[in-house]
């Protein structure tokens, strides 16, 4: 599904990524580790372009919108879906389908109240969920998410990520807790340095040796 | 960087400020703003500067202007000696400052005379009088300040229908400009407007004028217009005699292509008294107090 | 005003308000559509924009370098004055005076230091450099304020000069330096259309030209001052700006000698009423009262109700144009709307005001339209800045086309979009009182007449009250942007 044979990446004259050779196939649930720096957004990108259209995106710079409200940024993950007069009639008053849509998705997310607040109104947790709204509502059988849950308590972040995986059928997450690796994942790579360092199956690594990559850093 | 660009700036604001005012004190410096043509006036009137310089015997300036007020506040400041204005902004300038008089006049300003022009579309005829098809109409004069554009054709309007142009007309506009009045009406954006004759002559004669879109309705009466006015104080700065010569100067100036400038046949001599009429007129009007 | 859910809604609310109220101005407004027939008029403006002709180049350049020149003086005193006004901005004597001083056109600036210096150097850098200081005042003191206090709050009890000099300028430099380098292309049309009252600037040939049709001579100069404008930022670089002063200081036209006498008759006596001279209160009071009732009343009438329309016109013309003059939202065809963006800032608006005049005849409207194309076009163009910045911050899985607009970038641009009209409302007031050339009888038509018929006493009291609706529109303008809670944004 994704493939990458001795890919490189470089950010204007700074490299970011070296030599990575990666397979991944539909159906693995893939967690990206490694320290802050270690390419783990850039390879993402890459990836995400190979197959952009399949793709539901939560990257770090969560792209919201500050003065639309909730309702519509995660409507945004549904773009493409709707043709542009209905998306422009949307932004004027929103369709009556579509609101039960996603308000049933705000349900799931703890957002209930505040379907028509703007993000800006959020705290950093809440912005983080209507981030994650927005590509579940994209409505597409691969995730690639950047930190998707950082910002949300432990208890939170565990089950909504739980939410979000049982959604997509493919998965690949940067993620920063070695628990929730291996916890929520069947696969797990670790980079530094632009450089895949390691790459495993959950079952063969435990937390300790997650928490090295980082220590190592 | 910034404050030794302020310093270095001030000093020199205040060091060419007091070099031309050296410079400037034996310069006899007119202006004059044309009543059509007001193109390259640096370069026209720059010859007419030179032959006053040769008949005079002194270094003689010319400064363009804008506009009639920008002319008299020129004379009243003291930045210009002489100056070619109009009937109107003449009497303004010799108001304010005392002891000046009108020396000369162009020929044809003993007789000058405002055209009322219409658009075709208006289906309004030459007639001896203004009609009172007029009514209702949309009407621009020139400039705000000008006897031929203005004054003349506002005082006769007046008279004849006994009420304020913007009683009579849907619209009053104020062009700016007797050729700019004449491409308005020719555009239809007013329906009527007063225009100096010799400015719709000489366009008329340029081509410059579809006759079938704007023609003239009515001409005013003659009255006297533009005129060469000079500070009271010339003779004492520039010698005994001096306004003499200068009148002299512009009497006898036959070349063409200088009287083409202005544009005038020839020069013939004025007085103060010449412009009485233009003075009752402004009072009458309440431009002048 | 805000709402306290979504600041969408709030800035919605907002915007219809004013379109409602620009909606009733128009009513007030002197408004007629007539149909004229300007055909022959407009072919030959058109001919003459691809023909332009220009008989003596060096007069053209000498032009073009004294319009340089007042602009890069004006801007640099002025900034300087601006930054020291900006320190002590908390004190409302400071607010209102710099907000007086911006309230007047830098024509009426040019018109009343003409009485006074003739047509000299320093009537026009003072008619530059005294509204332009007011304006850098009230934008830096908005900088300043937006900045995080925390270096300053480190320096302790320093005194407010140090506070300013270690921490506030030095912290928001680059802010205030793009805020300059904007105000010089600003600087650089004011003092083109200074020529208009007779500075040898561009303007003084473009005026003339273009009034007496001679269409291609217009374009000639026209062409030139766009040239100028449109590649300021390949020739103004910060190493070479003391030179730069140091050309300009030297450029500058030579100057007519001034007569103290003059200067000090025109304050004490020209500027004010006869009766009022003479201390008699009752022919003082019928004196200002007819011209209270006669001129100011109707004028401001008009000059409010086309300010209003122009306002909110300008602001749907800038959202409709900024997208195609961003890279970020229509790829290459950005350079055309910015071409676009550029000739409608650069035409001075009384210009557009006679061509929309041949178009719709003579009334409020073509004044409405001229002064909403020009801000209109000006904001479109800060914001396709905008948008353009933005677009490395934007997600790599960005919608396209018109969605993109709609649900992206609008909304991210809007606060900024309602800032900047908000900031370009009392210059739109302030433009709109110089409409009255058209015959429009805005406040400018009444100060125009008045200095037209000498009457100084007249158009002084006319330009204080042009500059009270300012400071009143000023106020408003910052009362709004505070209670919906935008910010400066960068110019």
């Amino acid at each position: 599904m994704f493939q990458l044979s001795n890919a490189s990446f470089s950010h204007g004259s700074l490299s970011v990524l070296h030599d990575i050779t990666l397979d991944i196939v539909e159906g693995e649930k893939v967690a990206l580790v490694g320290p802050s720096g270690a390419g783990k957004s850039s390879l993402l990108s890459l990836l995400w372009q190979q197959n952009p259209e399949q793709v539901a995106l939560c990257p770090q710079e969560s792209g919201l919108v500050n003065i639309l409200s909730v309702y519509q940024n995660i409507y945004m993950g549904g773009l493409s879906r709707f043709s542009t007069l209905y998306n422009v009639l949307n932004l004027i008053r929103p369709w009556a389908s579509r609101k039960r849509d996603i308000a049933a998705i705000c349900q799931q997310l703890g957002l209930s109240d505040k379907l028509f607040v703007s993000p800006d109104k959020l705290s950093g947790g809440q912005r983080q969920r209507v981030a994650l709204g927005r590509a579940l509502y994209r409505q597409q059988p691969i995730f690639m998410g950047d930190e998707p849950v950082s910002s949300l308590d432990p208890e939170q972040g565990d089950s909504l990520l739980s939410e979000v995986l049982a959604r997509h059928s493919t998965a690949i997450v940067a993620i920063h807790s070695p628990e929730l690796a291996i916890k929520h994942f069947d696969r797990v790579i670790a980079l530094q340095q632009g450089r895949v360092i390691g790459d495993w199956p959950t079952a063969d690594i435990s937390v300790a040796t997650l928490e090295d990559v980082y220590r190592d850093a | 960087m910034k404050f030794r660009s302020v310093v270095a700036m001030v000093v020199a604001l205040v060091a060419s400020s007091m070099m031309s005012t050296a410079a400037l004190a034996e310069t006899f410096t007119f202006t004059a703003i044309p009543d059509a043509d007001e193109s390259r006036l640096n370069a026209r009137f720059g010859k007419v500067a030179d032959y006053l310089s040769e008949q005079l015997g002194v270094d003689v300036k010319y400064i363009p202007v804008k506009s009639y007020p920008a002319a008299i506040t020129a004379f009243r400041n003291d930045q210009v000696q002489l100056a070619w204005f109009g009937g109107l902004s003449g009497v303004q300038a010799r108001e304010l400052v005392e002891g000046s008089e009108a020396i000369a006049q162009g020929y044809e300003d003993q007789f000058f005379k405002t055209y009322i022009i219409a658009h075709s579309s208006t289906g309004i005829e030459a007639a001896d009088a203004l009609q009172d098809s007029v009514k209702g109409k949309t009407f621009t004069f020139g400039s705000k300040g000008s006897t031929s554009g203005r004054l003349m054709p506002e005082f006769f309007i007046r008279e004849h229908f006994e009420a304020a142009p913007d009683e009579i007309f849907s619209r009053v506009g104020f062009s700016g400009d007797h050729s700019r009045t004449i491409a308005q009406v020719q555009s239809g954006v007013f329906d009527l407007g007063a225009v100096n004759y010799s400015v719709w002559d000489t366009e008329l004669k340029e081509g410059k004028i579809d006759t079938d879109k704007v023609k003239v309705i009515w001409t005013t009466p003659t009255y006297p217009d533009y005129q060469w006015t000079i500070r009271g104080d010339v003779d004492a700065r520039y010698g005994e005699g001096f306004k003499q010569k200068v009148t002299d100067a512009l009497l006898n100036m036959k070349d063409e292509d200088l009287l083409a400038s202005f544009p005038r046949a020839s020069f013939v001599p004025a007085s103060n008294d010449d412009y009485a009429p233009i003075e009752a007129t402004g009072k009458a009007i309440g431009l002048l107090d | 005003m805000r709402d306290t859910h979504s600041t969408g809604a709030g800035l919605r609310t907002l915007s219809l308000w004013f379109a409602l109220v620009a909606i009733i101005a128009l009513f007030f407004a002197d408004i007629f559509l007539y149909q004229p027939d300007p055909w022959i008029e407009l072919s030959r403006i058109g001919t003459g924009m691809v023909t332009p002709y220009w008989p003596d180049i060096s007069e053209l350049a000498i032009s073009a370098l004294h319009t340089i020149s007042f602009a890069l003086l004006g801007v640099a005193v002025s900034a300087c004055l601006g930054v020291l006004l900006a320190m002590w901005f908390h004190w409302r004597a400071v607010r209102v005076f710099s907000a007086v001083i911006r309230s007047v056109h830098e024509i009426f600036w040019g018109l009343l230091f003409m009485q006074v210096f003739g047509l000299s150097a320093l009537t026009g850098l003072l008619a530059i450099i005294i509204p332009f200081s007011g304006i850098f005042a009230k934008v830096f003191a908005d900088i300043f304020h937006q900045q995080p206090a925390t270096a300053v709050n480190t320096m302790g009890q320093a005194d407010r000069l140090s506070r300013f000099i270690y921490g506030w300028i030095p912290q928001a430099w680059p802010a205030l330096s793009s805020y300059v380098r904007y105000r010089f292309e600003c600087a650089l049309r004011s003092s083109a259309i200074l020529g208009f009252i007779g500075l040898p600037t561009l303007g003084f040939h473009l005026e003339t030209a273009f009034r007496q049709g001679d269409y291609s001579e217009a374009a000639a100069v026209f062409w030139v001052f766009l040239l100028i404008i449109g590649t300021v930022r390949f020739w103004l670089y910060k190493r070479f700006l003391p030179f730069y002063v140091l050309a300009a200081i030297f450029l500058l036209p030579e100057m007519p000698p001034v007569n103290a006498s003059f200067i000090w008759q025109f304050f004490t006596q020209d500027l004010w009423p006869v009766p009022l001279q003479q201390g008699d209160l009752s022919g003082t009071l019928s004196w200002y009262g007819r011209v209270v009732s006669d001129e100011v009343i109707p004028a401001l009438i008009q000059t409010i109700a086309i300010t209003q329309a122009a306002l909110v016109l300008s602001g749907v013309l800038a959202l409709m144009w900024y997208p195609f003059a961003s890279r970020w939202l229509v790829g290459r065809f950005s350079l055309i709307g910015r071409f676009k963006l550029l000739v409608l800032r650069s035409v001075p608006e009384l210009m557009l005001a006679y061509l929309f005049m041949l178009l719709f005849g003579p009334s409020a409207l073509p004044a409405i339209f001229a002064l909403a194309l020009h801000n209109g076009g000006l904001i479109a163009f800060l914001l396709a800045n905008h948008s353009e910045d933005a677009a490395d911050t934007q997600r790599i899985d960005s919608a396209s086309g018109v969605v993109r607009y709609f649900y992206q970038d609008l909304p991210q641009r809007y606060p900024a979009f309602l800032a900047l009209l908000f900031y370009r409302w009392e210059v739109i007031m302030r433009e709109s009182a110089i409409m009255g050339v058209l015959g429009i009888a805005t406040l400018g038509f009444f100060i125009d007449s008045a200095f037209e018929e000498i009457r100084f006493d007249k158009a002084f009291f006319l330009i204080l009250v042009a500059a009270m609706l300012n400071v009143v529109v000023d106020s408003v303008s910052r009362r709004v942007r505070r209670a919906a809670g935008l910010t400066t944004p960068r110019m």
